[in-house]
């Protein structure tokens, strides 16, 4: 997948080549028919062609970006859509205050920055959307420069990555147009949202890629070296902006994999140390030095986030003890034996709860309880949630003896009614496959004493550590059937109270089955046990190794990224996107009826779906044929079409197709990146449909280009502008009819929703009713 | 795939050296043919020296008589192994659950939906249809014992079916041109497989299944040998057809049958790609070739899943339990669930009932029961039965403050879209009404509580008003007509609700109301309404002014094809609905390790466990490991100029082990992109694969030793295979077992047939 013809082509051996053995590169491989040379060229296209036109180009372009995305960036003056969640954990930068989010910082960070940079306190929650940023003195259009000025300066260079490429001038207008007028880019850009961002890079990432093969007859030259590195930096900030950046990652991945397979071809004439030497380059400047980037910005993350905060709850008792004012870190303490204390399930909060009651002795589906008294998860504060840890081994009569330790065997007593923890082989009222949970009295604990001992699993403990509350997440495995107290969100019946079904779980390293000491109400004697280890109330933080950290929080962040399965009215299905069957509701107001709606361009974004079906055709069309043995496309053309298209088309499948293998919730922002890239490549059919003419070699000349080439240029002649005006117009003119939607301004009157809504499957508020009078 | 595999040359010829080819076998045959015979023969794509058509064995099977009599021994032990005390246990096994109780429904012909096409079940049931079984068995729960049931005979289809897969195995292996030593390898390896053998003596469908995928490999691999032979002769064109028969009967015991046409597709596409680049073959040729295949391997697989289905409604003609996943009109088609005509014109005044469209939840139903919470008035809910508290007066609304607007008097009104109209409950002379209290269940903003309001002879409030919006004709089924898209009309006219003050739409949704609700479906009034779940339509109409002679309307009943397709939609919803965590489901990543098995029975101190036979499956994994490998290094030799692959061995063991390779594959790896609980079993098709692949690898192997030496190393693997299956084979039969080899047995904790402490004696 290279920017310029490329080494994939069915060769061709003229065995003419004046140094045959060395033959290798079939963009050698063509004659002069195929070149045309600047004399032919029509006037308009040597005229846009030339420095001055393109700098002009690109500066007209960069203007018009700026302004559609900056223009009345102030409104609306409320918080939008994800803002809620964006702005949020902006002021939580601001405030230092750590929370939890499944995408990776650089993004946030940028914001926070921003923020800051403004003169934002952080002192705004952004708690809903519609809460006024004016009220409440936020500089809220610093904030939302930011991702306006990343996504106008996405235009020049999507307008830079089609020149590099060797497309026409106007090509290259055409595509960076697709972006520049479109509703769903500008709208995204306004906002306080990380898609900018990531777009940003994404486009920077395809522009060093680009830059990088056009320079691969002057390998390991100083430049070579810059774009490579600067590829394998953009990529991570693209990945570190959010956390489907890694799609990007991919997309190089394989451009490069297939860049080595083709260097490894021992028609190359390369050996195997020169392989190598590519292989460990692209390994520093793209595995390496990425992950050195990456893992720097959490670095930073977690350098600024060092108080306690929202995102506290989510991490392990070792990480919350590294932020300050945490309450694991002031309130933790060791627990000794006879201490009374309170059990909490660290996944659904609820105590560990017994009362008199027993249960019944026959369920409703006939089978039968040991009519034991009930052990349930209950939800609040209550004193029959109080246990008392008996020992079951002789004490010392003071000191560090008494301390409850990892794997030592207790037995819980509870303390109302007097009876001991036990669980025995008996099917729990709803799951006949867990053992069911009850107490038994503690005169007669003789009879039962086996079945009351529990051993203490600490997680992640070593040998002898001390039980600590709050901190000191245990397993409760009981000791002669191996089960492990365990429960989950399921309610008994009524007899229960509704209260919280605790069953003995067959799995013992099951990881919901995890219990904390919430707190240690009273020691043997009675007495409040604060302040008994006589230790300083002001604790300092710990400290932790950063990869420690980041590994933890990386692999949180996976499992809640899979977990966001909840369902969203504006969520949609991958196969919509490309059509634009459906967008998002960001914003509405309700007096002068205006909305934010995302919706894409529709010209725009069809274009792009007929175009990457016409590459498809061209392709096919063009395997079926060599296959027949018919060369209908010149070799440079084709090798363009296959390789610079080709990348631009697996960025496009990269970015879109594992969205279908997702089962989180989607939206069509998602696609944004895709559409980018089918931009990129309806420019270069557009090129290939309006002439077999490209600007050719367009790779950089060095010592290894072993042939002169014969060149050629592009040239759409005076088509080309037409054509692509009349598609801008067209472009523009949608794109002014969708702005209310996408600026939020003006409001519209319910027969103007109506004719704004161009597809059915819209859902505009504020519709006018088709019957009725409402 | 199995292309390219036939010659057999010494291996390795130097390169560039003088074949001896030629000498060996002079092309004498063609000597004979003069210039266009010739030119004709090469047309099609054949090699010369395949002309000769003298001996040349139907699908290229080259079966001696001596290996018949082989094969009739090895059906005979697999007879012996799959049917010992196959009545034992005289009680449910695992899944027999359902599919007996499916055997029992068909001999009912009581209507049931299961996520499974028919095939399968229906020969179960002709097997015991035949020994008079008269379906009262109920087949509860796992250990029910057996009354009047002839079970071995339902047991002894798959286990028959489970015997035909040996000697298919050893024929499909001999047509790919293996040794017959490696042929016997496999068929003795797969006679010995504890999970196969477990699978197969219960009435399962994964017998089955192995069985029709074992088929369709080998007339594949038959047509392939044909296709190279000589394309469109007589017994061409019958393994083709076979093929495509066979693939009809995997996709009509289980979905996973796909996976078997994606692998013949693959090898279609390949074999027409290579077609493709044969300049020899002209285009008309060429579309020759396509159309014969599209004919045998889509049309023909098509209409055997078709007919298997038309049987399947033809069987199932009276209504059962199955009946509350289809859609109204569907119901209709059942014995005992008709309805008689309805008058077709809805007025002001008509007594009507109301359906609702999307979920099967039923008839719009209030009772003289109040919501324990919210404005705790009566409840409105959907009943999917008929009854008179579904009866519902429609009364205008437009006439303000008039109670009884008089439709008994005046000239009939019908009901044009956008009309205000009021719902009467007949029996309590409440309203449908709706208002700013959150529903009992849906607890959320954007949904209002529906309840019914009033009191005999109150004219209501505002909040009993309705707009009815018809939506515009042939809605989803093509149910209307032109008429009933501007006016109501029964059955035809399909709206929507829309409260007048509030502006939500009239709702139900698949969640049940409490015990206090009967756990009939919740009906709400939803502001952001998903459209499918705010329609309804009329289903009865009477109205007094309406002469007797009035049009009447009723179901459109669904054709065939209607209720093919919506069946097919049903089962997939259902398929993917099963997300549900079981004690025994398993990832696909764990099945070739053999990391855990399934219970199926326990009883009396007896277990049956459904666990493969360690020594064969973990052989077979490692085969694929290595053949993966192997080729892996090739590709990257060659890329490197070595020509290993114009060697005649690797190039012949490479089509035969990629083909069993890529069978593999596609029977497995699509598992891990399936949601849904996933059992060990699921893996058998891919094991099937993977053990002919080992037998491949064995004859790849051991192809420069001498061929008793060859036998002697197969002779130790079928041993090695035996005394594991003997290992473990009392948790096949249910046989008594000690608990000392029980705990032996358990080589990993993860083989977790001993958890039921006590299931086997001291």
């Amino acid at each position: 997948m290279a920017s310029t013809p490329g080494l994939r082509g069915r060769r061709v051996r003229s065995g003419a080549g004046p140094s045959s053995a060395v033959d290798f590169d079939q963009d050698d491989d063509h004659n002069s028919l195929y070149s045309n040379h600047s004399r032919h060229r029509s006037s308009i296209e040597q005229f846009l062609d030339s420095e001055q036109a393109s700098i002009a180009m690109v500066g007209v372009l960069t203007a018009l970006a700026f302004a559609l995305r900056f223009y009345k960036i102030n409104n609306p003056d409320e918080v939008v859509f994800d803002e809620v969640h964006f702005g949020k954990f902006a002021s939580h930068y601001i405030q230092r205050e750590y929370y939890f989010d499944v995408h990776p910082p650089l993004a946030k960070l940028l914001f926070g920055l921003a923020g800051w940079f403004v003169g934002f306190d952080g002192q705004f929650q952004f708690e809903n959307i519609g809460d006024s940023y004016t009220e409440n003195h936020v500089p809220y259009v610093g904030m939302r420069a930011l991702p306006a000025i990343l996504g106008s300066l996405t235009v020049p260079i999507v307008y830079a990555i089609m020149k590099e490429s060797g497309y026409s001038t106007i090509v290259a207008a055409f595509s960076a147009c697709i972006v520049l007028f479109d509703n769903a880019h500008v709208a995204q850009s306004r906002l306080i949202l990380l898609d900018a961002t990531l777009i940003f890079f994404m486009s920077l990432t395809i522009y060093s890629y680009i830059r990088f093969r056009k320079l691969r007859y002057l390998e390991f030259s100083s430049e070579w070296w810059t774009w490579l590195i600067a590829t394998g930096v953009f990529m991570a900030c693209t990945w570190a902006s959010k956390v489907n950046g890694i799609l990007t990652v991919v997309a190089i991945g394989i451009a490069v994999l297939v860049d080595l397979w083709d260097i490894l071809d021992i028609r190359k004439g390369h050996s195997m140390e020169h392989f190598w030497r590519h292989f460990s380059a692209r390994a520093t400047g793209l595995i390496l030095i990425p992950l050195i980037v990456y893992l720097t910005t959490f670095y930073i993350h977690f350098a600024v986030l060092n108080t306690s905060g929202p995102g506290d709850t989510f991490m392990s008792p070792a990480f919350q003890e590294t932020l300050k004012g945490n309450e694991l870190l002031l309130n933790s303490q060791e627990i000794r034996y006879f201490d009374t204390v309170t059990i909490r399930h660290k996944n659904t909060k609820v105590f560990l709860h017994s009362h008199w009651e027993r249960y019944p002795l026959k369920y409703d589906d006939g089978r039968i309880s040991s009519q034991g008294q009930q052990v349930t998860g209950y939800g609040h504060a209550d004193t029959n949630n109080e246990w008392q840890i008996i020992p079951t081994k002789a004490l010392p009569e003071t000191g560090r003896g008494r301390v409850v330790r990892y794997n030592d065997v207790v037995q819980l007593l509870h303390v109302n009614t007097q009876s001991y923890l036990l669980t025995h082989d008996v099917a729990s009222p709803l799951m006949a496959t867990n053992q069911e949970f009850t107490t038994w009295p503690k005169e007669d604990v003789v009879s039962r004493y086996n079945d009351t001992l529990f051993q203490l699993h600490l997680i992640d403990a070593y040998e002898g550590e001390a039980w600590k509350s709050k901190s000191g997440h245990f397993r409760l495995v009981h000791v002669p059937t191996k089960v492990s107290m365990w429960t989950y969100v399921n309610q008994l019946p009524e007899w229960a109270f509704k209260q919280q079904e605790i069953n003995g779980n067959k799995n013992a390293q099951e990881k919901t089955a995890t219990w904390y000491v919430d707190e240690i109400l009273s020691d043997e004697t009675g007495l409040d046990p604060r302040g008994r280890t006589g230790e300083v109330p002001a604790k300092q933080p710990k400290k932790m190794n950063f990869f420690k950290k980041f590994a933890e929080l990386q692999l949180l962040m996976l499992q809640h990224n899979a977990g966001l399965t909840a369902s969203h009215p504006y969520a949609s299905s991958p196969i919509n996107w490309p059509f634009l069957l459906t967008g998002i509701s960001f914003w509405t107001q309700g007096e002068d009826q205006k909305q934010i709606y995302l919706i894409g361009n529709l010209v725009g974004w069809w274009a792009c779906v007929v175009a990457l079906s016409i590459y498809v055709g061209i392709i096919g069309a063009d395997l079926l044929a060599r296959r027949r043995g018919i060369t209908p496309i010149p070799e440079p053309v084709r090798n363009r079409l296959w390789n610079n298209t080709g990348f631009f088309i697996v960025i496009w499948a990269v970015h879109y197709f594992p969205f279908f293998l997702m089962s989180r919730q989607l939206f069509i922002h998602h696609y944004l990146p895709s559409h980018l890239a089918s931009a990129l490549v309806a420019g270069a059919v557009l090129s290939f449909v309006m002439s077999e003419t490209i600007n050719y070699p367009i790779s950089i000349r060095g010592p290894l280009m072993d042939r002169p080439r014969h060149p050629q240029e592009a040239d759409l002649g005076i088509n080309g502008p037409i054509v692509v005006g009349l598609f801008t117009l067209m472009m523009f003119a949608m794109f002014m009819y969708i702005a209310p939607l996408t600026y939020g301004t003006p409001g519209l009157t319910g027969e103007q929703v109506n004719s704004k809504r161009l597809l059915s499957s819209w859902t505009l508020h504020f519709a006018a009713k088709a019957s009725g009078e409402s | 795939m199995a292309a390219s595999v036939r010659v057999r040359r010494p291996p390795s010829p130097p390169p560039h050296a003088p074949s001896q080819h030629s000498n060996r076998f002079p092309h004498t045959r063609e000597d004979h043919l003069d210039a266009d015979a010739r030119r004709e023969a090469a047309s099609k794509g054949y090699s010369r020296s395949t002309l000769s058509r003298k001996a040349y064995p139907s699908g290229g099977l080259k079966v001696t008589s001596g290996e018949w009599k082989l094969l009739a021994v090895v059906i005979i032990i697999a007879l012996g192994v799959r049917l010992f005390r196959i009545s034992k246990p005289d009680s449910v096994v695992f899944d027999e659950v359902h599919f007996g109780k499916f055997a029992s429904k068909y001999i009912k012909t009581q209507y049931f939906v299961d996520v499974h096409p028919p095939l399968a079940k229906l020969l179960i049931t002709l097997a015991g249809f035949i020994f008079g079984y008269d379906g009262n068995f109920d087949f509860k729960d796992i250990g029910k014992t057996y009354e009047n049931v002839p079970y071995v005979a339902m047991r002894l289809l798959p286990a028959l079916l489970g015997v035909a897969t040996i000697p298919l195995s050893y024929l499909t292996l001999r047509a790919l041109d293996c040794r017959a030593t490696t042929a016997l390898l496999a068929s003795s390896l797969l006679t010995f497989e504890n999970g196969l053998i477990t699978q197969s003596r219960h009435i399962l469908l994964d017998s089955p299944l192995v069985f029709f995928t074992a088929l369709t490999t080998f007339f594949w691999t038959g047509f392939s040998n044909e296709e190279h032979h000589q394309p469109f002769t007589q017994s061409w064109w019958t393994w083709l057809t076979l093929t495509g028969l066979s693939l009809g009967a995997v996709v009509s015991c289980k979905w996973v049958g796909l996976f078997t046409i994606a692998t013949v597709g693959l090898g279609t596409v390949r074999q027409l790609w290579l077609l493709l680049g044969d300049l020899r073959v002209g285009p008309r040729l060429w579309i020759k070739h396509f159309l014969a295949r599209a004919l045998c391997l889509i049309a023909v697989p098509t209409i055997f899943y078709m007919s298997m289905f038309w049987i399947h409604f033809a069987i199932l003609q009276n209504s059962g339990e199955g009946d509350g996943f289809m859609s109204s009109e569907f119901q209709h088609t059942l014995g005992g669930r008709g309805m008689a005509d309805t008058f077709a014109d809805v007025a002001i005044g008509s007594e009507v009932t109301i359906r609702h469209v999307n979920t099967q939840g039923g008839y719009l139903h209030s009772h003289p029961h109040n919501y324990p919470g919210g404005s705790q008035q009566q409840q409105v809910t959907l009943y999917p039965h008929r009854d008179t508290n579904n009866d519902w007066r429609i009364v205008n609304a437009t006439a303000e403050g008039d109670p009884d607007f008089d439709w008994e008097e005046q000239p009939l009104t019908y009901i044009p879209s956008g009309s205000r109209i009021k719902l009467r409950h007949l029996l309590t002379q409440k309203h449908l009404h709706s208002h700013d209290y959150r529903p009992p269940v849906s607890d959320v903003d954007f949904q209002n509580e529906i309840s019914a309001y009033g009191m005999p002879g109150f004219a209501g409030d505002a909040n009993d008003d309705w707009y009815l919006e018809l939506e515009s004709d042939s809605y989803g089924r093509g149910r209307g007509d032109r008429e009933s898209g501007k006016r109501l009309r029964t059955l035809r006219s399909v709206f929507r609700l829309r409260h007048a003050l509030t502006g939500c739409y009239l709702f139900s949704h698949k969640v049940k109301l409490p015990e206090w609700g009967y756990e009939q479906q919740e009906v709400t009034c939803n502001k952001n309404a998903v459209k499918e779940n705010s329609l309804w339509f009329v289903e009865t109409n009477i109205h007094p002014k309406l002469p007797k002679d009035a049009p009447k309307v009723n179901y459109k009943l669904p054709g065939f094809l209607g209720k093919f397709l919506e069946l097919q939609q049903v089962m997939w919803t259902t398929n993917a609905g099963l997300t549900d965590r079981h004690t025994y489901d398993s990832r696909p990543d764990s099945w070739p390790r053999l990391r855990r098995g399934i219970n199926f029975w326990v009883k009396d101190h007896r277990q049956i466990y459904l666990m493969g036979n360690p020594t064969v499956w973990w052989l077979s994994s490692v085969a694929v490991v290595l053949y993966a490998g192997v080729r892996a290094f090739l590709i990257l030799r060659a890329k490197r100029g070595y020509r290993d692959f114009e060697n005649t061995k690797v190039s012949k063991y490479d089509g035969l082990c990629g083909f069993l390779f890529i069978g593999w594959f596609l029977h497995y790896f699509p598992f891990f992109l399936m949601g849904r609980q996933l059992f060990l079993h699921h893996y058998f098709p891919a094991l099937y694969f993977a053990v002919l692949l080992l037998a491949s690898v064995f004859d790849l192997l051991t192809s420069n030793l001498r061929p008793k030496i060859r036998l002697q190393i197969a002779a130790v693997l079928i041993f090695a295979a035996f005394w594991n299956f003997t290992y473990f084979s009392p948790l096949v039969y249910g046989n008594p077992w000690t608990k000392t080899k029980c705990l032996n047995a358990r080589w990993f904790k993860t083989w977790d047939f001993a958890w039921y402490v006590g299931s086997f004696v001291e």
